[in-house]
């Protein structure tokens, strides 16, 4: 640790331009040679920002004020360009489809070499070196475009290796992935952290994958300051308590052992991976049992509010694939239903020929008594909402009232008890402070929520949402699944396809779990993900199931695969 | 998953050779010209050919391109059969429709065909002439996309950009950002898709004529932006991180040549061209 550092950042402030204050505010660090670095922090800290400030995009290509400094390889970032910072410097960003440039995975390998005027036959080796680390080797004169997103994502670091620059900035580099791709992405990530000829910097919210392959954590606050530099179990063991209350994410396995301990189960030091809490779990000799997972009793009697039948659906006419293969399914009045899969395995067409987004064959869906495809846009708004995986796309009015309006007009409502029925949404989704506002300018968080709004706001019993959390971090993932558990507990039916598998965990009722177009089965959550269906689809447990069914001490331990399950402090104690 | 044969391959031959993999050798002609000289060459003719007329003029360059094709341009057997099927149902199916609405007022009764009348439904007459002024006109466009062929179906975009940078000394950064922006349509594409089911969800999709198709156009068309800014946004960040602007130059790890055969293809086709306009003048 004696090599000169490779960035250093001194009380470093940025503000955005027409930003009220700056985040980050005061950032101070080094980074040296081989370090890996997690960048940890509430949503909004302003994390992000910092990463694109370590190769001077901010603020050479952002519009932002940038306060203190940021010496890359000893020179200053503000007197220095973005291609010479390239030189120590490389990124990867989050959107694997923003960062292609060229037809072939050689030439988007050789595109930064070229820019810095490498000579040839050094732009072929670095691109052959590059190419094999990540395993793309063998397909360098594929398009891009034929690569899953993980395998793009692959190729994004490919591209910035052949940079040949020591440090290696990665924001959030998985979120727009799917659990496959996330490990592939990580596979590649731990053999360059293992390798230690880079300085890795990593801007990541699924700690689950990437604790075990960093040294070091520093985390911002809110308001974007920071709070905690340290040794990465010093930070995430020592500190968990802080971390909870600056609204940092934990991984899943130390979230389970901290309501273990608060439940009187002595489990020490804090795990902080499956293996982990496996073992400290199996280091006890007696367990509390594990809180039953009650079925929802009112699910269970009520009458079904959709039924499919033998439902086929083959995209792109008479010659093309079938993408959903003779499903049969009945979803309760009332249930939490999540749909998993791997990517392709036909989830988005089924909740779409369900909702009547995509046609489906006549007689195959029922909706509480609608066929979905023979209604019109106005019946089926009646019974059933869709929420898109963006919800800009759903917008159709120039203010957040008009969207609710519109729909309430669609439905013949007089104008009168529309506007009773606009406030009481309003409220009930926390917009009222926004009425006028412009849909798009909402945040994130508030998009999601009027769209979810729109959806229901003919009255629709029944919520249909596509991958809602994708892109997101965990704390936003988990307050609209929050908020779902809220619709749901009101009496709304959800449906829910997402790739987030805790998440399922944690808030659905049952599981459907879909491989090539087939149903593979459906049952109660627990149940799902404690048995083989989920390997049989090809998908990999949640962390928590994935510690439990390892136990070798506590076989009745082994279907514990959601937060709820485990005794509470209320409980039994130990 | 990978590291294990790192460094064990001196880098292949076949990357320094060509760079984009096929090998060099026995690829038909046109694939082998500079793609400045597959467009140069047409290039006058197809705006010579927009001020003809006749109709053997357009009629040579179409069986002439289709010729060039056939035997230059690799092609799969349903372009060879689209080809050679589809151009003349095509100039039939145009020349005719186009004959029909001729103005029979415009042709000079003395042209030949004048007079000689193909239908006849009461007082309207489709003459031979009016034909013939709907065969031009279709051969003529005929022509002209043919022609535009001979580069289209034999040149990848790269490549094009590559010829434009280095032989026509177009800033490399105009080519690259051309070539960025293609990749942005299917994207779009996609999402638009996307974007019409979202709005006929919210039951957007009613009304008929120009002025509710025109509303959903606009509509349509603001998410489809703010998300067309956003990503451009990012692919240039994604760009300036690697480097890309920093010198006036590149490293270019594939040569585009102009060869003797290039201004050869140029000078041949010029002057065959030049022969075939006197040819038919004087005829």
């Amino acid at each position: 640790m004696t090599a000169a550092p490779l960035l250093e950042l001194d009380a470093v402030r940025i503000r955005h331009l027409g930003a009220e204050r700056p985040t980050p505010d005061g950032v101070s660090l080094d980074i040296r040679p081989g370090e890996v670095v997690l960048l940890l922090g509430p949503s909004g800290c302003g994390k992000s920002t910092l990463a694109l400030a370590l190769d001077g995009l901010v603020p050479h290509a952002i519009a932002a004020d940038l306060d203190g400094s940021v010496r890359v390889d000893g020179r200053d970032s503000r007197e220095h360009s973005v291609a010479e910072l390239s030189e120590t410097v490389a990124m990867v960003f989050q959107d694997p489809d923003a960062q292609v440039v060229t037809g072939s995975l050689l030439d988007e390998v050789a595109f930064g070499p070229e820019n810095r005027l490498v000579p040839v036959d050094e732009v072929l080796a670095r691109s052959e070196r590059a190419l094999k680390l990540v395993g793309l080797w063998d397909r360098r004169y594929d398009s891009p475009d034929v690569l899953s997103g993980g395998g793009r994502q692959r190729l994004a670091i490919a591209s910035a290796l052949a940079l040949d620059a020591p440090v290696l900035v990665l924001d959030e580099p998985t979120a727009n992935l799917d659990p496959a791709g996330i490990d592939e992405v990580y596979a590649v990530l731990r053999e360059l952290a293992n390798e230690r000829e880079h300085a890795i910097v990593l801007v990541e919210h699924n700690l689950d994958s990437a604790v075990d392959i960093v040294d070091r954590v520093v985390v911002l606050d809110a308001a974007g300051r920071l709070v905690i530099d340290g040794p990465v179990r010093d930070v995430l063991q020592g500190r968990a308590g802080e971390l909870l209350e600056l609204g940092v994410w934990l991984p899943v396995s130390t979230l389970a052992a901290l309501r273990l301990r608060s439940a009187g189960v002595a489990i020490d030091p804090l795990p902080l991976t499956p293996s982990e809490l496996a073992a400290a779990l199996d280091a006890i000799s007696e367990l509390p049992a594990p809180v039953a997972d009650a079925p929802d009793a009112l699910v269970a009697t009520a009458s079904p509010a959709i039924t499919v039948r033998d439902l086929s659906v083959q995209l792109g006419g008479r010659r093309g694939p079938v993408v959903v293969d003779g499903v049969d399914l009945d979803v309760a009045s009332g249930d939490f239903l999540a749909i998993v899969g791997t990517n392709g395995a036909g989830k988005t067409t089924l909740l779409q020929a369900i909702a009547g987004v995509i046609p489906a064959p006549r007689g195959s869906v029922d909706v509480l008594g609608m066929d979905p495809s023979r209604a019109d846009a106005r019946d089926r708004a009646r019974r059933i909402g869709f929420v898109f995986q963006n919800p800009e796309h759903q917008f159709v009015a120039d203010t957040v009232a008009g969207e609710l309006e519109l729909s309430l007009r669609l439905q013949g409502v007089e104008e009168s008890a529309r506007r009773d029925e606009v406030d009481r949404m309003l409220r009930r989704f926390g917009l009222e402070q926004h009425r006028q506002r412009h849909p798009f300018l909402l945040s994130g968080g508030e998009k999601r929520r009027l769209s979810v709004g729109t959806a229901l706001v003919a009255g629709a019993p029944v919520l249909a949402l596509d991958e809602p959390t994708f892109g997101q971090d965990r704390a936003r993932a988990s307050e609209l699944l929050a908020m779902l558990r809220d619709l749901n507990d009101e009496g709304t039916t959800v449906l829910v396809v997402t790739h987030d598998l805790q998440l399922v965990a944690d808030y659905a009722d049952r599981v459907a779990v879909m491989q090539e177009g087939r149903l593979l089965g459906v049952g109660p959550t627990a149940e799902v993900l404690g048995g083989p269906l989920i390997e049989a689809a090809g998908l990999r447990h949640p962390p928590l199931a994935r510690a439990t069914r390892s136990l070798a001490r506590h076989p009745e331990w082994h279907s514990v695969a959601r937060m709820s399950q485990l005794p509470s402090p209320g409980g039994a104690a130990a | 998953m990978t590291a294990a044969t790192t460094g064990t391959h001196p880098v292949s031959s076949d990357v320094t050779t060509t760079g984009d993999g096929i090998a060099a050798p026995h690829r038909p002609f046109l694939h082998r010209l500079n793609p400045i000289a597959k467009l140069a060459a047409p290039l006058p003719v197809m705006i010579a050919l927009l001020f003809t007329r006749d109709v053997a003029t357009p009629l040579v360059f179409t069986v002439g391109a289709l010729a060039l094709l056939l035997v230059g341009a690799r092609l799969s057997r349903r372009a060879i059969a689209g080809l050679l099927i589809g151009t003349p149902v095509g100039v039939a199916l145009i020349g005719f429709t186009l004959g029909v609405w001729v103005d029979p007022a415009r042709i000079d009764p003395a042209a030949a065909g004048a007079s000689v009348v193909l239908i006849e439904i009461g007082d309207w007459r489709f003459t031979l002439a009016a034909y013939l002024v709907g065969m031009a006109t279709a051969l003529r466009i005929a022509a002209i996309l043919l022609l535009s062929l001979l580069v289209g179906l034999t040149t990848t975009g790269p490549e094009l950009v590559r010829a434009s940078v280095q032989n026509l000394r177009m800033p490399y950064r105009v080519g690259f950002t051309a070539l960025a922006a293609l990749r942005f349509v299917p994207r779009f594409r996609h999402e638009l898709d996307v974007i019409r089911a979202a709005h006929r969800v919210r039951g957007m999709h009613r009304g008929r004529g120009p002025v509710a198709a025109l509303r959903r156009i606009v509509s349509y068309a603001i998410p489809l932006l703010a998300s067309a800014i956003r990503h451009a946004e990012r692919v240039a960040l994604a760009m300036d991180a690697r480097a890309f602007g920093a010198h006036p130059t590149r490293t270019e790890r594939v040569i585009s040549r102009w060869r003797a055969r290039d201004t050869a293809f140029v000078v041949l086709f010029w002057a065959a061209s030049v022969a075939v306009f006197w040819v038919v003048a004087t005829a």
